[in-house]
């Protein structure tokens, strides 16, 4: 597949989909006016991807500062997509990182971590 | 005349530790700024960064229910993402905290499911708060909200004490609807 890369915007994420390297990135803030119309499309890539890549070795990264509701939603989306993977025969590591001191967003990664029982999943401090 | 009347209605937001205070119709670009100027005020602050992202998510969330719900909307046809919704909202710190307000009319018949949200929120302790939060982020979105619910929970996540919240019918259609909250 073609690799994806959006610039991050004032209130959406920088997205890095490397799909040739098997390296995913998100970082930044999201809180995009429309968060369907924003992850709509990438969680539609990457579930296409998924299926194209079974026995290999993902790495995602996700190092983003602040989202809201709508699009908490959308990465739990992903983090199914990831989950589901991993049941294919995918080997998937997924890491989170987060500032130092920021609790919420650390929160969020053990929150998230909780849905994972196949995924290798790292909370970094950055 | 015109000075004094606005003097004192700036030093009475002044004294009662507002930030700002925004009345009337807002949008998504109105929401971001008003964020934007939030973000900076606190930062030349100094504030601590957790506090900084809790009262930001708040703002946020606050903001995007007057734009999604008050029963005040303006949009075209089709373009209900970039409608405009009149309510208030207001920011501001009190006895060292921070605390967001907002208000909006609603319609009464969305009002009482709304009031029984609240309550059930406002009811649980922080940890049936992330409980009801994660059992929410995985449900499938309810056709009929835009996402509200889930907004509701993590207000109620990032605040330091229960929500406050206020209903009062204004006539037999309409009911404003109030929410204040410390972080």
């Amino acid at each position: 597949m073609e690799n994806t890369f959006i610039p991050a915007m004032e209130r959406s994420p920088e997205v890095d989909f490397r799909f040739q390297e098997n390296h995913l990135s998100m970082r930044g803030e999201a809180y995009p006016e429309d968060a369907a119309a924003f992850f709509g499309p990438l969680l539609k890539l990457l579930t296409d991807y998924c299926e194209t890549i079974k026995g290999q070795e993902l790495q995602v990264e996700f190092q983003l500062d602040y989202f809201n509701t709508s699009s908490a939603k959308a990465l739990m989306n992903m983090i199914q997509i990831l989950e589901n993977a991993v049941r294919s025969g995918t080997r998937v590591s997924l890491k989170w990182c987060f500032q130092k001191d920021d609790d919420v967003m650390r929160e969020f990664g053990q929150d998230f971590s909780t849905e994972l029982q196949h995924v290798d999943f790292q909370l970094v401090e950055i | 005349m015109l000075a004094s009347d606005h003097h004192r209605m700036k030093l009475e937001s002044n004294q009662q530790g507002i930030i700002f205070s925004f009345n009337g119709f807002i949008s998504e670009g109105i929401l971001f700024a008003l964020g934007d100027a939030l973000k900076k005020k606190m930062s030349l602050d100094d504030t601590n960064i957790c506090t900084m992202k809790r009262v930001f998510s708040v703002f946020v969330e606050q903001a995007q229910n007057i734009i999604r719900y008050s029963a005040d909307t303006l949009a075209k046809a089709g373009q209900e993402v970039n409608r405009i919704s009149s309510g208030v909202i207001t920011v501001g710190c009190e006895g060292g905290r921070f605390f967001v307000v907002c208000g909006n009319v609603m319609r009464r018949e969305d009002a009482i499911p709304l009031e029984a949200r609240l309550a059930k929120i406002r009811d649980l302790d922080p940890a049936g708060i992330k409980a009801y939060y994660m059992e929410k982020i995985k449900d499938d979105a309810d056709p009929n909200s835009l996402g509200a619910s889930l907004g509701l929970i993590e207000i109620a996540r990032r605040a330091s004490e229960p929500i406050q919240y206020d209903f009062m019918a204004i006539d037999d259609l309409n009911t404003f609807y109030c929410m204040k909250v410390f972080i």
